[in-house]
């Protein structure tokens, strides 16, 4: 191992330190919104961000971390994953309309997906429902704090967001089951159907509460459906929608969709013909969740491209790079500087693209994406510049705890302890 | 920017065949088979590598290319492929034809120079690829080695019939063989019957032709390697096995960490490894990092290995090839074990490294050009050459960018991107 555990040891740890007080002294402070502080320091205190600076003076009794020479920035936010759940559990695609269900319930907080995904300097995720429905589930977003109760884990100040998906997916799961939607048009009708069916039930309860209000104590209320509570929170502008798309036609279809109803598209995900209605994306502020690089995996996958990202930079876009997997969710650094090779973009235009952006996209940015006083103390503590494709992940702090560090948890650390 | 400028100048006045002469000027020259060389020159000549060092004179006519301030490597050589192969999504595979034997069958029969996924892979920097007729069968088809280059199939050839691939995981489904025992079976068998068929074919009696058996000749008799394609533990040595009991030259693919039990073996007898499992997710039992060291751990115990993309044989991602060897660099292994694994090893591991994978005097001049080092996964690529062509850099994805920047420029202007905000 080139990267020793000198450099982390824990220098003092003081009695009325509480678990989450901890100061990082000495390295590169990437603050993202702040700019660039060498040779800095990062104060939590409580779980919040309380000074980030050069002269900073930590209070007696703070447990610090010595981070000389690594490189600070805040926790990676992955605002498109389906980790810390069962696989099998992502998707209920027995219907094609499901807004009754929600992905809080099924929350694993133990999954290993978390560990592996911590390690990649990871704190915050959105994890989904999966594409099988035109209308999934309600997603739910968790920090990464691996093996406490799910409760701890779930984070809910943000506006709840609606997985819906559109083309081959839904078509081809419900499609081969012989019913709609078979078709991009079908999927349309299932939409709309759906959400006019709501806006309905939505009259209705309305009705009834505006009557209730008025002293009408004798009216009874409507019937209750999940479903289209679901949806009237939508309608309300109380939950917001994710929706999966991959090509421009289907983009401007559900942005005009989104107007019709009235609802708040937040993200669209996979959203490799983005680039192609960069100017849409960019007036509708709905955020681009994509990958860097994939292509051609599927159809409408085959004009996904790398080079797009500059025309969504050029128009104004919130560009996220998310994983939508176990896998690049662990290095979503090296993705964003693949976005490099392919586009004239700035460091800091990349760094956004999985810190600050992603923290927009779930409506959390007074909160994380960014090392500022008064935010949570979510960091990811690197060897080298993030940017860097030879840098490693070496700690992930989440309000103020570390729930990954590469000296402990890392092989070196296995074999040491002789369990290789 | 000035050096980019000038080598987007040539660019746009190159011809379409080989140029006579190309003189890449002052770039730091990485061969890969030696020490780099700062504020270096390359020659390339006829399509091979005349001369390199530093203050080369550019033969008359010769383009040069200014390469201050970028690096200079051998292009990337895919160790398994299906270049060529891989049809548009939603039309017909030519990739694994069915059968559970089917070493008859040669990619060469099927290439296709217009798929669109080898110009995106050379743009990045790769030159040569192995493409396999598949891996999903037990026994599958033949294999070829492209440049990624030409517009016939012949054209692209390297070399033909360099492999045969055998796959150790193809349990069937609903069918025998449906576990890894019946799976070694097979093969056992398959192998026992070719090597009855050849001994009576030497006999020259009562020789009926058959081309499955034929086919299986070459690598009875050591002349062409099988290419085991193997997943965990029990995979890896049943193709050992196979190895052992039938005295094939083998070659080991898999993305499993199991592998690094079987290294002190593989570097002892020489059996080279195809190693796709640097972003292998780990076990539950295992360190998080444990996959990313492995490259690092095969490097030290002697194994001769090369990259792979993870995504499998088929996958339009050959591009990422750098990442893998990114990655086994922040863990450990030397950079320029590294960019070896990318070169040179997958040369040597399919036979071709007297003609590619390094810059060397002599060999084929297929070179990138990039503006950091290749182990950048930010690096830009300024220039491709395959056989001494430089190649447009241009792919579906550029010819994508250009036609709809144009038009979202162009809606912007007129202030007609349809829309309204629906944030509250």
């Amino acid at each position: 191992m080139r990267m020793g555990m000198a450099g982390l040891l824990l220098l003092s740890l003081g009695s009325v330190a509480a678990a989450q007080d901890v100061a990082l002294k000495g390295g590169t402070v990437l603050t993202i919104t702040r700019g660039i502080v060498d040779n800095g320091i990062v104060l939590i205190q409580k779980g919040k961000i309380t000074a980030v600076g050069k002269d900073v003076v930590i209070p007696a009794g703070i447990p610090v971390i010595d981070v000389t020479g690594r490189f600070i920035m805040p926790g990676l936010i992955d605002s498109h994953t389906h980790i810390a759940m069962d696989m099998s559990d992502i998707n209920e695609a027995t219907d094609p309309v499901t807004p009754q269900i929600w992905m809080k319930d099924i929350v694993v907080s133990d999954h290993d997906t978390i560990r592996t995904t911590l390690a990649g300097g990871v704190t915050t995720v959105k994890t989904m429902h999966g594409s099988a429905n035109v209308i999934g589930g309600v997603n739910v977003v968790l920090k990464l704090k691996y093996g406490r109760l799910p409760e701890e884990l779930i984070v809910s100040d943000g506006r709840p967001q609606l997985k819906m998906a559109l083309g081959e997916n839904p078509k081809r799961l419900h499609g081969d089951k012989g019913r709609s939607p078979s078709t991009r048009g079908g999927t349309a009708w299932v939409a709309r159907k759906a959400f006019s069916e709501a806006r309905e039930y939505k009259a209705k309860w309305d009705e009834y509460e505006k009557a209730r209000a008025g002293g009408k104590k004798e009216v009874k209320p409507p019937a209750r459906d999940l479903r289209w509570e679901t949806l009237k929170q939508v309608l309300e502008k109380k939950m917001t929608i994710d929706c999966h798309i991959y090509r421009a036609d289907e983009i401007e279809w559900f942005l005009a969709f989104c107007r019709e109803f009235d609802i708040v598209p937040m993200q669209i995900s996979h959203c490799v013909d983005g680039y192609k209605v960069a100017d849409l994306l960019a007036r509708s502020g709905v955020t681009f969740g994509g990958w860097s690089d994939w292509w051609g995996f599927k159809e409408e996958a085959y004009d996904g491209n790398p080079f797009g990202f500059s025309i969504l930079d050029e128009a104004g876009v919130n560009i996220v790079i998310n994983s939508d997997s176990a896998d690049e969710g662990r290095y979503l650094f090296l993705n964003a500087a693949k976005v490099q090779k392919y586009n004239d973009l700035s460091d800091d235009a990349l760094l956004r693209m999985i810190t600050i952006n992603p923290a927009k996209s779930l409506e959390l940015d007074q909160r994380i994406g960014s090392l500022e006083v008064g935010k949570d103390g979510d960091v990811a503590v690197f060897d080298r510049h993030p940017l860097d494709s030879t840098c490693k992940c070496i700690m992930t702090i989440i309000e103020g705890e570390v729930f990954f560090d590469l000296a402990r948890e890392g092989l070196s650390a296995q074999v040491q302890g002789g369990k290789q | 920017m000035k050096t980019t400028l000038a080598i987007l100048l040539v660019l746009s006045a190159v011809p379409v065949f080989t140029q006579e002469a190309i003189l890449i000027r002052n770039g730091t020259i990485v061969p890969v088979v030696g020490a780099p060389i700062p504020g270096g020159d390359l020659l390339i000549e006829k399509g091979k590598i005349s001369a390199i060092g530093t203050g080369l004179a550019a033969p008359a006519g010769a383009m040069v290319l200014d390469a201050s301030g970028q690096y200079v490597y051998p292009g990337m050589v895919a160790p398994l492929t299906a270049l060529g192969l891989i049809n548009p999504p939603g039309s017909d595979s030519d990739i694994n034809e069915k059968g559970l034997s089917v070493p008859q069958i040669d990619p060469y029969d099927a290439l296709n120079p217009e798929d669109d996924s080898i110009e995106v892979a050379r743009i990045d920097g790769v030159t040569t690829a192995l493409t396999a007729a598949g891996t999903g069968s037990l026994i599958n088809g033949k294999a070829v080695v492209i440049h990624l280059d030409g517009n016939l199939a012949a054209e692209m050839i390297l070399k033909r019939n360099v492999l045969l691939v055998f796959n150790t995981t193809a349990r069937q489904a609903n069918s025998y063989p449906s576990t890894l025992p019946g799976v070694l079976q097979f093969l056992r068998e398959k192998l026992s019957k070719a090597r009855e068929y050849g001994a009576k074919r030497e006999g020259g009696k009562n020789h009926e032709r058959d081309a499955e058996m034929e086919a299986l000749q070459p690598v009875l008799n050591r002349e062409k390697p099988v290419l085991f394609q193997c997943g965990d533990e029990v995979s890896i040595r049943l193709a050992l096995t196979l190895i052992n009991e039938f005295s094939v030259r083998g070659i080991i693919a898999t993305a499993s960490a199991d592998v690094v039990k079987f290294a002190a073996l593989l570097a002892q007898k020489g059996i080279p490894l195809i190693w796709s499992g640097t972003t292998a997710i780990p076990r539950r039992w295992e360190a998080v990092d444990l996959n990313y060291h492995v490259a690092a751990v095969l490097a030290e115990k002697g194994v001769r290995f090369c990259f792979n993309e993870s995504r499998g044989q088929g996958s339009r991602g050959v591009r990422r090839l750098p990442v893998p060897a990114a990655i086994s660099v922040a863990y450990g292994l030397g950079e320029e074990e590294a960019l070896r694994a990318l070169t040179i090893r997958p040369a040597e591991i399919l036979g071709i490294d007297h003609l590619v994978g390094s810059l060397e005097k002599g060999k084929i001049a297929d070179v990138v050009v990039c503006s950091k080092p290749l182990l950048q996964l930010s690096a830009k690529i300024r220039a491709v050459i395959i056989r001494g062509r430089l190649i447009p850099l241009s792919s579906i994805q550029t010819r994508l960018r250009d036609k709809y920047q144009a038009i979202v420029r162009e809606r912007l202007r007129r202030g007609e991107s349809q829309g309204l905000d629906n944030r509250p």
